[in-house]
């Protein structure tokens, strides 16, 4: 699997289960970067809860979450959220559509929860920027959505693209100098006449790109700056529209699933070669013979 | 660069077989104590001179012997960041593990990588050139490990790199993606 | 109460303790007329080299070598004058001049070869000349040449 899905995979199985057969529940899990999860049957066991704590919630809802998640879910959405979390769908397991496909939609709908809340700025710069090149120029607010505790994704619109820029940490030593090797392989990559189309990326390390650099950041070597242009053509139609934010929100977690990953392999390396090293020793060691000795009458001497 | 390797691992090679020719050796300073001497460095007469042995200035091996011990450290080439963090993790993985490998000395000498330590015991245990031989096969691999290491985390990276690109640039993996798991 | 008694060298007053200088003879000449002397053998070196006469070159630095801790200055001219026979001879030619030492030259030339291996990158010492001579010194002279070269008290 070289890429990430973008839909969360307990919420797909357990609501495909439930569908099927309702029992009651009361289940929490998490997402990447720190999003909760709460499903539950409070009232019956047709009735289903599914709520989600997001750590930017105030931001997004800033930049129009709830319009999006009123748009993907209708009715819905609860107008209360559960308590300690940010936001709750109430699902009616005996109203979901009969069709097989139609149902698999709907699963798939639900299960894209997290991802739909994340779109929102993404989308609001979309449309921002179509604005601003039918007025000709000008520029989009800033949207800073702190989507972790000191890493964070900026998203400004401008007549002619929309850049996006992701703050990273990385954890140590290991992940910044790997974290470096696979930016590098971004930037490079695009040079191939078959990826010309992507996205522009560029990388710096320590030093905030232009477009954020009025901002109060912590300076550090462990901190990597990414930033995305993205031209009109990633946002064309509908389609390739959801698609390119889909891919771009988790970008930060496939980078790092990736570096890790590669640590991973790194270490299943040493081990195999320790083992040979380890090999080539034992041939130094002689033979000690450990045989039982005997007296010449035939009993055994005791090792005391 | 191999042309130059080789008479580097026949010096190692000479030397080391040169200099593991140890005996037991009572501590002189304190009684009933039999200390490898290179380490407690205790009576300077039982020690010997150092010797370097260097392929260039960033790779080199200091064999130090004495009178029951020697202590032999490497200096592994490391020609960027990323090979060294790499040596770095190598080493480390390995000292962790020192107790299997008898021979291997805990911590590096500073300015050197890895250390062996190979005491009188060792040298009347197991067999002298089947040591030299771990030595030398060992010196010769490490620099080929952490050089497919680095390439192979290149390779990773630029296909990660190119998969999530195409990804972007294209709409079909989303809807592929949904696909599949339906 | 004062305790940097116990932090006083015992050792150094003991009058059976062995001092460096006991481990080997000094060299007899003083610093100053050592340096002198190696820098007339470095004239008579690039003479030597001159004429291609490798062995007589290296004879002429390995048989005045100086050693011990007050020589620095001229260790320093007599490795030079070392480097320039080694640069400058055939890797072919190497074999024959080293057989036709004697022993304790070979062995001084073995000093030699460490020293300027423990130095490389600071003088003009090239690591793949040394690896090279040393493994043909080593076929000559044998393990025991590298033996004697640890044991020797009197570094080059």
């Amino acid at each position: 699997m070289i890429l990430l899905e973008p839909h969360n995979v307990i919420i797909q199985t357990t609501l495909g289960e439930k569908i099927i057969k309702p029992s009651s529940l009361d289940v929490s899990f998490v997402d990447y970067d720190g999003v909760r999860f709460h499903m539950s049957t409070p009232e019956k066991k047709t009735a289903l809860l599914l709520s989600m704590h997001i750590r930017c919630w105030d931001q997004l809802v800033q930049y129009g979450a709830l319009d999006v998640l009123k748009r993907e879910y209708g009715s819905l959405l609860k107008p209360s959220a559960e308590p300690e979390y940010n936001v709750s769908l109430e699902i009616d397991l005996e109203q979901v559509p009969s069709g097989t496909e139609e149902r698999e939609v709907f699963i798939m709908s639900v299960a894209l929860f997290k991802r739909n809340a994340l779109a929102a700025p993404f989308e609001l710069a979309f449309n921002t920027q179509k604005q601003l090149e039918a007025s000709g120029s000008g520029q989009g607010e800033l949207m800073e959505i702190h989507y972790r505790d000191e890493e964070a994704i900026y998203v400004q619109a401008s007549a002619d693209r929309v850049t996006v820029i992701f703050s990273t940490v990385f954890a140590d030593e290991t992940d910044r100098i790997f974290g470096k090797v696979f930016l590098q392989e971004f930037v490079d990559a695009r040079r191939q006449p078959a990826i010309q189309n992507a996205p522009q990326v560029l990388y710096s390390n320590r030093d905030p790109p232009l477009e954020i650099r009025h901002l109060t950041l912590r300076k550090s070597e462990d901190i990597g700056y990414v930033t995305f242009v993205l031209f009109p053509r990633h946002f064309s139609n509908p389609t390739i529209q959801q698609a390119t934010i889909s891919h771009i929100q988790l970008f930060r977690d496939y980078l790092h699933y990736h570096i890790k990953c590669s640590k991973a392999y790194m270490h299943s390396r040493m081990r195999h070669r320790v083992a040979e090293f380890q090999k080539v020793l034992n041939r130094a060691k002689q033979e000690v013979a450990t045989g039982e000795k005997k007296t010449v009458t035939g009993r055994t001497m005791q090792m005391r | 660069m191999s042309n130059v390797l080789r008479p580097y691992l026949a010096a190692v090679r000479s030397t080391l077989t040169a200099a593991l020719t140890l005996e037991n050796f009572s501590s002189q300073v304190v009684e009933r104590h039999n200390k490898p001497e290179v380490e407690t460095g205790g009576s300077k007469e039982v020690l010997l001179n150092p010797l370097i042995i260097s392929r260039n200035e960033n790779e080199r091996v200091l064999i130090e012997p004495s009178v029951n011990s020697i202590r032999l450290s490497i200096k592994i080439k490391q020609a960027d960041e990323i090979e060294r963090i790499l040596c770095h993790k190598f080493t480390r993985f390995m000292m962790q593990r020192a107790e299997s490998f008898i021979v291997l000395r805990r911590k590096p000498v500073p300015g050197y990588d890895i250390s062996f330590l190979i005491t009188n015991t060792h040298s009347e245990t197991m067999l002298k050139h089947k040591i030299v031989d771990f030595i030398i096969q060992f010196m010769e691999e490490v620099d080929k490990e952490i050089s497919e290491m680095k390439l192979s985390l290149n390779a990773r990276a630029r296909i990660v790199a190119e998969s999530y690109l195409t990804a972007v640039r294209s709409n079909h993996c989303f809807k592929v993606n949904i696909l599949l798991i339906s | 109460m004062d305790v940097n008694f116990r932090k006083i060298d015992i050792d150094a007053f003991d009058e059976e303790i062995l001092q460096e200088s006991e481990l080997y003879e000094q060299d007899p000449r003083d610093p100053a007329q050592a340096l002198d002397e190696m820098k007339q053998i470095q004239g008579a070196v690039r003479s030597c080299l001159a004429k291609n006469d490798t062995v007589g070159a290296l004879s002429a630095v390995l048989e005045h070598a100086p050693y011990g801790p007050t020589m620095e200055d001229a260790k320093i001219v007599s490795l030079q004058a070392l480097m320039t026979i080694l640069n400058s001879t055939k890797a072919t030619e190497i074999p024959a001049a080293v057989k036709s030492l004697s022993q304790d030259s070979q062995d001084t030339l073995m000093k030699y070869l460490y020293k300027g291996m423990a130095m490389t990158g600071s003088a003009d010492t090239n690591a793949s000349v040394l690896l090279t001579w040393h493994e043909k010194l080593t076929e000559v002279a044998g393990t025991g040449c590298i033996v004697r070269t640890m044991t020797d008290r009197r570094t080059v």
